[in-house]
């Protein structure tokens, strides 16, 4: 088991990076400053996407074992998308615990790794909005509409964006 | 089969103990054998018809078709597997145990595929076919916390990518909590498919993470084995090595639980699997419940609750939120009761109703659902009360063994050799409450319409169980007499003579009953249009047939040892009854001998 002095250095370490190289289309930091498990990161909507323009606020909660066990994202902006439950909660595969699924579809490659990093986690969540996986739904209704009534689904996420821009 | 008979080699090597008698498939299934020996009651001299019934037993070691193996004897066996795959395709012992592992331990299987094509197996479990070393440089940085730390704090799978000791017992740790698929772990990098093998572990896991490894590796022999299995029973550690496809699934482990390889229930011969667990989830299921409900109750006609009537009048106020006011009769609202129905207590709505046929539907289910329960609590009931007179009688051949045969031994001045017949007895008597036991929940799914195959049945199994009655009798109560005499009796050998008889009679009847059970009753289907009338003097004629049928067989040996056994009775020819040598009419039904 990692000790939680190593969960920490290795956050604190990753937050120093992304402050002094900001990457592309999220920003980062720490929701409460004695809090190195707590994150607070906006995601941009990536372009060409029916979620570009928005801006998407989401909580990165860290195990004390980490990078043995992954975080958990939740969207505190309202988003509409297959692979997100009602509450926010991401579901995404590299998000699962490494014991979760130990034959089932998932390839041990798509799982949780303890290589992951904030970074490479937020990037999966951008390339997740570009293209949404509607085999295991978080959200069944709309991975329906995705699926079923784009028009729908697009009218829905639109509406999403803009309430994110004027809740800037 | 070929892996079967490979287990058999290596358990010869490693242990020469008496259990193994693998491989030993031989033709029992041969009809012609089960009809020869279907009435066979005295055929000591043959084999042939003990194999099916008894191979749990362990005198019968002959077809015994399954090996019990303790830890050491399982891990002596992964061990020979693991070894024979590395020497074959000169890889390395863990990467063997790698492969096997991800082939459910089949040694052929292992060498079919790889011999096929090894590239495509060594991608599928990730074993690199040139490892690569770690960077030839000073300092490296590890991928998980991207500190840097000289060469010799870092620690690559065969793909070379490198991570620092610490995060590496992190990582396998925490594959090892998050339980058995820490067997397939891979390298980190989600990029590389490396296997990270028992080499690693060792070499980088806390003591109590390598236990907990070796565990899971031990388990994963028996557990993903498609041959073995753990013995069910609570606390066992023993496993069943079986030889698939070599029929009767029946297992007595070590620990002498009995139990059906197939399904690991407990053994329940002669019903087949699917039966067993039909009737386990019927007596633990709701299914019985929901039949009371039915019987019993009536829905509220607003809320559709049920409503058990117990007492008073006809007219019903559902309990709250409902509080609807009906009456029970015709589940009409109350308020419409008056002089018009007929009186406010006797509803004459109903009385006419019925007449026309309206309410038949819903009285017709409950009337079933009532005989369907009244049906099932009588099997129930009596497969219930077998099953725990088998724990009584267990609970008896224990006594036997601990306590009361030595004090009879003094008693009747006997060797405790001598007194074997009763011990043989008492294991006769466990095993055919099991039988019987099973016959109720056989005699449950006895389709209602199989008039003669029911009554055979009904036939079979009332002999089966007087007989055991009288053995059980003999056993329990006659004993007793000798076991508080004074001194040595003198007609302690008439006691010997008649209960042994007793019990090789009952054996053979159980085993024909068994037989004839898993044959489904076939003996009667080709007749079954004459007995429909359905008296005994055709159930007679049932058996009779199956008698005649063997009689050709046989009837050469039947003037010889065929109707004495050892013990000078010999079995009254029409109820199997065991009559003592000077008898010349059967003292159980009186037929001449």
């Amino acid at each position: 088991m990692a000790s939680p002095s190593q969960a920490s250095l290795l956050l604190q370490k990753q937050l120093k990076d992304l402050c002094k190289n900001p990457v592309d289309g999220f920003s980062a930091g720490l929701l409460d400053e004695s809090n190195l498990f707590e994150w607070s990161v906006t995601i941009i909507g990536p372009p060409d996407t029916l979620y570009e323009g928005g801006f998407f606020n989401a909580i990165m909660t860290f195990p004390p074992n980490y990078p043995n066990s992954p975080p958990t994202v939740r969207f505190t902006s309202e988003i509409w998308h297959p692979n997100v439950y009602p509450d926010g909660k991401v579901c995404i595969s590299i998000l699962h615990p490494p014991g979760d699924d130990p034959n089932g579809y998932e390839l041990a490659s798509e799982r949780w790794s303890p290589v992951h990093t904030v970074e490479s986690i937020v990037l999966s969540i951008i390339s997740m909005l570009s293209s949404p996986n509607d085999e295991s739904p978080a959200n069944v209704e709309a991975a329906k509409e995705w699926r079923e009534r784009r028009d729908e689904f697009k009218k829905k996420v639109s509406r999403c964006v803009r309430r994110s821009q004027e809740m800037l | 089969m070929e892996s079967a008979d490979e287990m058999a080699m290596m358990m010869e090597d490693s242990n020469d103990e008496e259990e193994f008698y693998g491989g030993d498939v031989d033709d029992d299934s041969d009809p012609d054998d089960v009809v020869m020996d279907y009435d066979g009651f005295m055929d000591h001299d043959s084999d042939d018809s003990d194999d099916l019934f008894c191979a749990h037993h362990h005198y019968h070691h002959r077809s015994q078709n399954y090996t019990i193996l303790s830890e050491d004897e399982i891990r002596q066996c992964q061990e020979e597997s693991i070894t024979k795959i590395s020497t074959v395709l000169s890889i390395s012992k863990v990467a063997a145990g790698i492969l096997l592992r991800h082939y459910n331990w089949s040694v052929s299987k292992v060498n079919d595929e790889w011999f096929a094509d090894e590239e495509k197996v060594r991608n599928t479990v990730g074993l690199l076919e040139n490892p690569i070393p770690l960077p030839d440089e000073k300092e490296l940085t590890c991928g998980i916390c991207f500190e840097t730390y000289p060469h010799d704090r870092m620690s690559a799978a065969a793909c070379g990518h490198p991570f620092c000791v610490t995060c590496w017992q992190g990582y396998i740790g925490t594959a090892i909590h998050d339980g058995p698929g820490c067997l397939m772990l891979r390298c980190p990098d989600p990029s590389c498919r490396a296997a990270v093998g028992q080499d690693m572990v060792n070499k980088l896991a806390s003591n109590d993470d390598k236990d907990k490894y070796n565990r899971y590796f031990l388990r994963s022999f028996v557990e993903d084995n498609r041959k073995t299995k753990w013995c069910p029973a609570p606390g066992c550690d023993y496993a069943v090595d079986f030889i698939v496809g070599s029929g009767n699934y029946d297992v007595t482990c070590r620990c002498s639980h009995s139990f059906c390889w197939n399904c690991v229930e407990e053994a329940h011969r002669p019903v087949d699997c699917g039966t067993v667990s039909k009737w386990i989830l019927k007596n633990s299921a709701e299914s019985e419940n929901m039949n009371w409900i039915l019987a019993n109750s009536k829905p509220c006609p607003k809320c559709k609750r049920p409503i058990e009537k117990n007492q008073g009048c006809m007219h019903i106020t559902c309990t709250p939120p409902c509080k609807f006011d009906f009456c029970w009769l015709c589940l009409g609202a109350w308020s419409e009761h008056g002089e018009r129905t007929g009186g406010f207590y006797a509803c004459n709505r109903y009385e006419a109703a019925k007449q026309e046929g309206v309410y038949d539907e819903s009285e017709k289910r409950r009337e079933m659902a009532k005989n369907s329960l009244e049906r099932y609590t009588h099997y129930y009931e009596r497969w219930a009360t077998n099953q725990s007179s088998r724990q009584r009688a267990l609970e008896n051949l224990h006594q036997m063994q601990t306590v009361h045969l030595e004090k009879l031994s003094d008693k009747q001045c006997q060797p405790e050799s001598q007194l074997k017949f009763i011990i043989e007895a008492w294991q006769q008597i466990v095993e055919c409450r099991r039988v019987l036991k099973w016959t109720y929940a056989y005699g449950y799914y006895l389709p209602e319409h199989e008039h003669a195959k029911k009554q055979f049945f009904e036939y079979l199994q009332g002999e089966a169980e007087s007989g055991l009655e009288r053995l059980h009798q003999c056993a329990e109560k006659e004993f007793q007499g000798y076991l508080n005499s004074e001194g040595p009796s003198k007609d302690f050998n008439e006691f010997r003579t008649k209960l042994a008889g007793l019990t090789s009679v009952t054996k053979n009847y159980f085993e024909n009953l068994v037989r004839a059970l898993e044959n489904g009753l076939s003996d009667v289907g080709s007749h079954a249009a004459c007995s429909r009338s359905g008296s005994s003097k055709n159930l007679g004629a049932g058996s009779g047939k199956g008698r005649s049928g063997k009689g050709k067989g046989t009837t050469s040996r039947s003037s010889s040892s065929r109707d004495i056994d050892d013990s000078g009775h010999w079995s009254c020819e029409y109820c199997t009854y065991a009559n003592v040598r000077s008898a010349t009419v059967c003292e159980m039904c009186q037929q001449h001998r």
